[in-house]
């Protein structure tokens, strides 16, 4: 029907009321249409997040606190991923994961440093980034006392993740705030 | 000796079965010539005619056409490949050494498909320079332009999927670092800007999804696997199929 | 060119008498104005160049593959990452621009940014000229933009495939790559710890928002990066307005902010190379 040409006896309330009709008809279904796709799209995301994961275990025990010296203790890198630190008042555990991009850095003895040979970062004894790219310090992961057997037990999926400071030296973290319980041991 | 060989073929084009495979004479005319072209499948990419100026070998470089070579000989070689490997990381490094060390031509396949992998993405980076070169992007060839960005992307990243699967160190730590840089993608990784604050941590992030976990294992192995040989070269062949026929609709820039 | 062109011709002379739908392609192309000496048929002619180039690039892979098999690296182990780590050489621009930028930054906006810029050069390049064919004149800005962006990738991949060795260090091509370079003879220090230094500013925070301490030589970083875009916009807006006119106002800004950003990427580089500067800008959030 041409627009301006009307039946006998139709309205134009009825026409636009058709019209209405017409349009919620649409937009349930094409709504609908977009609603059900979106919900398999939503449903396929999330079927790519897995629930369970077959991962080794976070939680582990690296003996008693008398096994480490002053200095670091480089032993468990391998099989733990973590450097054991003992300073003149305690252990803390750093991470052996460069936090630039993950690659595993090696120690030097010789100069007191972390270096990372994907990119070039550096880090000293305390985790703090002395040089390289590096966004933020190493983390440090929860330790504790096993009360049973006096074993150092390890939380690596726990870790201290301080904001550090830019300074001339690099970036640095106040070392007495991060020899804070459950990061620090006092033996 | 030629002549009978000859005497066998002519006798070969009248049988049915000849005929139903082609439907056309030899293309020694010009059309038949134009039958081919219209009655070959592959063939029928091309137009019947080109341009004079199409055929000049120093305005395209045949470097579009040479990536589509390198991506079938990929195809080819990583079908191969398929036959003797496990994505499993206790199996995995073992099926390339087997390749590398007991089966015949295990070695050459695997070259085969690590320089053509080389080959394509240098060729692909050279025909976008071509194309950005001779304008080929003006109207009305815009979506091509933008088809083929995709494509250059896709190939990156086909590479960087595939190199995770011989599960040696490079394969870790060349994905190690690629999920890191996921987990630093600003609002949607746990260690990007405003990450944290949009709720992500390391259990529900790009990287996550990315892996199937939080550490490079077995969860990514398989991933990685059924991208890269399946649904990426997929994808891709749909691009190309696209590309490739709106090289068709929208003609050739080339000179005339 | 010259034999091909008769040997049309000679086709030509012979054209069949069965007339078809094709018929008409045999005699012009889609484009009716066109004359039909202009053209030749795809077989043979454009069929055999293409299976010379299939011969062609088979042939060097397979030569390639023959003198020069897959590597293939020690067992993946999570413990020990190899020293020094190279992606391949196509993924060396990247891992060199990681050296200077945030993961955030080199690892994920910059590749978007390289990806989408290139999207969007069809829209953004309204120049009619320089269709099919090369040329350098008709189009300097583009090409000379394009070129700057290519050498810059092509020069940060030299860069990491052979002036980088143990550790990330630089190497010389006459340095020893077995012996490690000595680490940390330079610190590098963010932008606002320089201009508080060396002018003295007070350390103490104007505001603090949240874990944001927002000082006076931060804002200044601030004013510095925010007026490197600034000053960048209005510079041809101001004294090239033929420029400014040619593009229109969204396609101006879209082609100003994707330039800018593009030099900025070495100006950094040389911040970093020349005054040992770590981050321009640094919040709690994100720092570049």
């Amino acid at each position: 029907m041409k627009p301006g040409e009307k039946k006998e006896g139709e309205s134009a309330e009825e026409v636009s009321r058709r019209k209405f009709f017409t349009m919620m008809g649409l937009g349930v279904g094409w709504g609908g249409m977009v609603a059900a796709l979106g919900g398999v799209g939503a449903g396929a995301l999330r079927y790519m997040i897995p629930s369970v994961l077959y991962e080794p275990p976070t939680i582990f025990k690296i003996g008693t606190p008398d096994n480490y010296g002053i200095g670091v203790d480089t032993k468990l890198k391998k099989e733990r991923q973590i450097w054991v630190v003992r300073n003149e008042r305690g252990i803390y555990v750093l991470v052996s994961i460069c936090r630039h991009l993950g690659c595993t850095p090696n120690w030097f003895g010789d100069q007191q440093l972390f270096r990372c040979p994907c990119h070039g970062s550096i880090y000293d004894t305390r985790g703090n980034v002395v040089g390289g790219p590096a966004p933020r310090t190493l983390w440090r992961a929860a330790i504790s006392i096993d009360p049973v057997d006096g074993q150092i037990v390890v939380n690596f999926s726990t870790r201290q993740d301080p904001d550090p400071k830019g300074t001339a030296e690099g970036l640095m973290v106040e070392e007495m705030s991060r020899e804070v319980e459950p990061y620090f041991l006092k033996v | 000796m030629l002549k009978l060989l000859e005497r066998i073929l002519s006798v070969a084009r009248t049988t049915q079965v000849w005929k139903s495979i082609f439907r056309h004479g030899f293309p020694s005319t010009d059309s038949n010539r134009a039958l081919v072209m219209f009655s070959n499948v592959i063939l029928h990419l091309h137009p019947v005619r080109v341009r004079r100026g199409a055929l000049k070998i120093k305005f395209t470089w045949c470097l579009g056409g040479l990536t589509f070579l390198f991506f079938i000989l990929l195809a080819i070689s990583g079908v191969f490949l398929m036959f003797y490997y496990v994505p499993d990381t206790r199996r995995a490094y073992s099926n390339m050494k087997d390749l590398g060390t007991v089966i015949y031509f295990g070695n050459l396949f695997r070259a085969v498909h690590r320089w053509s992998a080389h080959a394509m993405v240098f060729s692909v980076w050279m025909h976008m320079t071509r194309v950005f070169m001779t304008g080929s992007y003006k109207p009305p060839r815009e979506f091509n332009w933008v088809v083929g960005v995709i494509l250059l992307a896709i190939t990156l990243v086909l590479s960087w999927t595939g190199y995770l699967l011989p599960w040696d160190q490079l394969a870790l730590w060349a994905v190690t670092v690629g999920a890191k840089m996921a987990e630093a993608s600003p609002l949607l990784g746990s260690a990007g800007p405003f990450g944290p604050e949009l709720g992500m941590t390391s259990s529900n992030d790009v990287a996550f999804v990315l892996l199937g976990g939080t550490v490079v294992g077995q969860s990514a192995l398989l991933r990685f696997y059924v991208l890269h040989c399946l649904a990426l070269p997929l994808v891709t062949a749909l691009f190309i199929a696209v590309h490739f026929w709106r090289i068709r609709k929208d003609g050739f820039s080339g000179p005339l | 060119m010259a034999e091909e062109e008769s040997n049309t011709v000679a086709n030509q002379s012979k054209l069949p008498d069965k007339p078809g739908r094709f018929a008409a392609l045999l005699k012009k192309t889609s484009k009716g104005s066109m004359a039909p000496e202009d053209t030749v048929l795809v077989w043979p002619h454009l069929v055999y160049i293409e299976l010379i180039c299939i011969l062609f690039g088979v042939a060097v892979i397979l030569f390639l593959s023959l003198v020069s098999p897959a590597p293939l690296e020690e067992l993946a182990s999570a413990d020990t990452t190899p020293n020094p780590t190279k992606a391949p050489w196509y993924f060396l621009g990247l891992q060199e621009l990681l050296v200077y930028f945030d993961p955030w930054l080199a690892g994920v906006v910059l590749p978007t940014m390289i990806i989408i810029g290139l999207v969007l050069i069809p829209y953004i390049d309204p120049n009619p000229k320089g269709k099919g064919y090369y040329t350098f004149s008709e189009r300097k800005f583009s090409i000379t933009g394009f070129s700057f962006g290519l050498a810059l990738w092509y020069i940060l991949i030299v860069v990491g495939v052979w002036f980088r060795g143990l550790d990330w260090s630089w190497y010389w091509p006459w340095d020893d790559p077995h012996m490690h370079q000595p680490a940390g003879a330079v610190k590098l220090v963010d932008l606002e710890v320089i201009l508080t230094s060396v002018l003295g500013l007070s350390e103490s925070p104007l505001v603090t928002l949240g874990r944001y301490a927002v000082t006076i030589a931060n804002l200044l970083t601030w004013a510095i990066f925010l007026g490197y875009y600034a000053v960048g916009f209005s510079i041809p807006f101001l004294f090239l307005r033929k420029f400014y006119k040619k593009l229109g106002f969204v396609r101006y800004n879209l082609v100003m902010f994707l330039f800018l950003s593009m030099m900025g990427v070495p100006l950094k580089i040389f911040l970093r190379l020349l005054a040992d500067v770590k981050y321009v800008l640094v919040t709690p959030w994100f720092k570049i």
